[in-house]
């Protein structure tokens, strides 16, 4: 037989492994890392919420947190390093076997599609950048700027080091929350929950609503750190930031 | 029309005065053999009135002379039933991929005045220009025995009864007509995935459905289930969207995530 290409299909490794690393990578997408992304974004909200102290309310935040003790760092690894990082391995995996065509077929599902690709690259390497400026994992190797102990200050100190440093932490949210939220849409159908397209238009609507809060929150919050420090010792703007924190953190 | 209007002797105006016929440049992308490369060529064909893909191919093969006056061959494609039932002239058309015998050459330059191009489909191998082997489509649906199982030497009788609201889901499904275009736009599909495609998958919807196909249900979902099965579709959509029948391919998509999870849970937590 001459007829190229037909043979050179690759041969199928074992199903059951197959199915089963596919569906984890959905599930830990949605548990634990989309829910650590919103909770981590709520955390940071809390830097806008007036205090006696400026940062006091994302002091305590951090410090319930922290509140894990010795029991923190299995917890980090456990529920959000490993499954990162097998999220990540899967999703270049996944990118691999696609060749994106949106040049073409300029529809919007298509067009997320891409999107979902690209925004797993952006935030992979955000989260490299973020873990290594903040964790003390990046203290050895010139980063870990992030000190609970003073958590609002110091966070506020690393994103205003360098100018460009807030407009990367954008980029960042921004992709990560798009990423998370055109996950759960895609993740509804490959679990069988919308089947029908107006179930999906309809779970479309939802996740999209959630995407914009969620990002907002996440905005909102790198804006209080952006700021922090600038107007927040000044007492009578208290008053506007009680009423932003109200949306942003209930 | 207008161009008619101003031809008061040939009635009809094929063939002669070309100077003052509308002219349609043609780029098609050839190829000579399964293992050579390929190259471009451009004809000029004289408009007519309703034209297709089909009757520019067969005025090209009239008069097999490119755009600079080069002596060439006739272009090879595949057609069968004119009427986008067969999938066999399936080809990629001012970059999208669609059947010859339903694109309308006036249509085409509404959307792109200065001319059409014409390639084969690009995840299957070329035989020869726009023919292309879409063999990887039949094995797909040899994998997911899209058949239903009814072989035996004596008399089974009749089968059992289907419903009308079962019939209605089964005919949208049983369209497919197999030509390729929902793997074509599929980012998924390509020679480095083993990606089955949508069409496979949505007819093994229509097998699992159907009241004496179902015997081969878990076999069926045993492959879906598999690498190259449904966790490799990513959700883009293309495939419905440039489907010609129509057919709710991402339907069935959804509802094969669906029919796996059950079946997957079901091998890992028996019965």
């Amino acid at each position: 037989m001459s007829e190229p290409g037909i043979e050179s299909k690759p041969s199928a490794p074992p199903a059951d492994y197959h199915f089963l690393v596919k569906r984890l990578h959905s599930l830990s997408g949605l548990v634990p890392i989309g829910a650590f992304l919103v909770i981590h974004l709520l955390t940071n909200a809390r830097i806008l919420a007036p205090g006696l102290v400026p940062g006091e309310e994302f002091q305590k935040g951090v410090d319930q947190i922290h509140g894990l003790g010795p029991m923190l760092l299995p917890v980090e690894i456990v529920f959000i390093f490993l499954p990162l990082l097998f999220h990540s391995l899967v999703g270049f995996q996944i990118m691999r076997t696609g060749k994106n065509n949106p040049r073409y077929y300029h529809y919007n599902s298509n067009i997320r599609y891409s999107l979902q690709r690209w925004t797993g690259v952006i935030a992979f390497f955000f989260i490299m950048y973020h873990v290594w400026q903040m964790h003390w994992f990046g203290e050895p190797i010139g980063g870990g700027k992030f000190d609970p102990e003073h958590a609002a200050l110091s966070a506020a100190k690393a994103i205003q080091s360098v100018w460009w440093i807030a407009p990367i932490y954008a980029i960042g949210v921004v992709a990560s929350v798009f990423h998370l939220t055109n996950g759960i849409w895609t993740s509804l159908i490959t679990w069988g929950v919308t089947i029908k397209p107006r179930s999906q238009r309809a779970a479309g609507y939802v996740c999209a609503t959630f995407g914009v809060i969620v990002a907002l929150i996440g905005l909102g919050a790198l804006n209080g750190f952006k700021r922090f420090g600038a107007d927040t010792v000044i007492p009578k703007s208290s008053h506007t930031m009680a009423g932003e924190s109200d949306r942003n953190v209930g | 029309m207008s161009t008619n209007d101003h031809h008061h002797d040939g009635h009809g105006g094929n063939g002669h005065g070309h100077s003052n016929e509308r002219m349609v440049s043609v780029r098609v992308l050839r190829q000579e053999n399964p293992h050579s490369g390929s190259h471009w060529e451009s004809f000029e064909v004289p408009y007519e009135h309703g034209m297709n893909i089909t009757t520019v191919l067969l005025r090209i093969a009239a008069n097999p002379v490119t755009t600079d006056h080069h002596e060439t061959t006739p272009i090879a494609y595949d057609s069968c039933c004119l009427e986008e039932v067969c999938g066999a002239c399936t080809m990629v058309i001012n970059d999208r991929v669609r059947q010859g015998c339903s694109a309308l050459v006036e249509n085409l330059l509404k959307d792109s005045p200065e001319g059409i191009t014409l390639q084969p489909m690009t995840k299957f191998p070329v035989v020869r220009d726009l023919l292309v082997n879409r063999k990887p489509m039949f094995e797909s649906l040899k994998k997911i025995k899209a058949w239903v199982h009814v072989d035996g030497y004596y008399d089974l009788g009749g089968g059992p009864r289907i419903s009308q609201k079962e019939q209605e889901k089964a005919y949208p499904l049983s369209c497919c007509m197999t030509c390729g275009c929902c793997v074509e736009a599929c980012p998924q599909f390509n020679d480095h995935s083993a990606f089955i495609g949508p069409a496979a998958i949505s007819q093994a919807v229509l097998f699992n459905a159907h009241p004496t196909a179902k015997v081969d249900r878990d076999d069926r979902l045993a492959v879906l289930s598999g690498a190259g099965g449904i966790t490799d579709c990513g959700n883009s959509q293309n495939c419905v969207k440039v489907c010609p029948k129509g057919i709710p391919l991402t339907d069935s998509i959804a509802q094969t995530g669906r029919d796996t999870t059950i079946y997957k849970f079901r091998q890992w937590f028996g019965r």
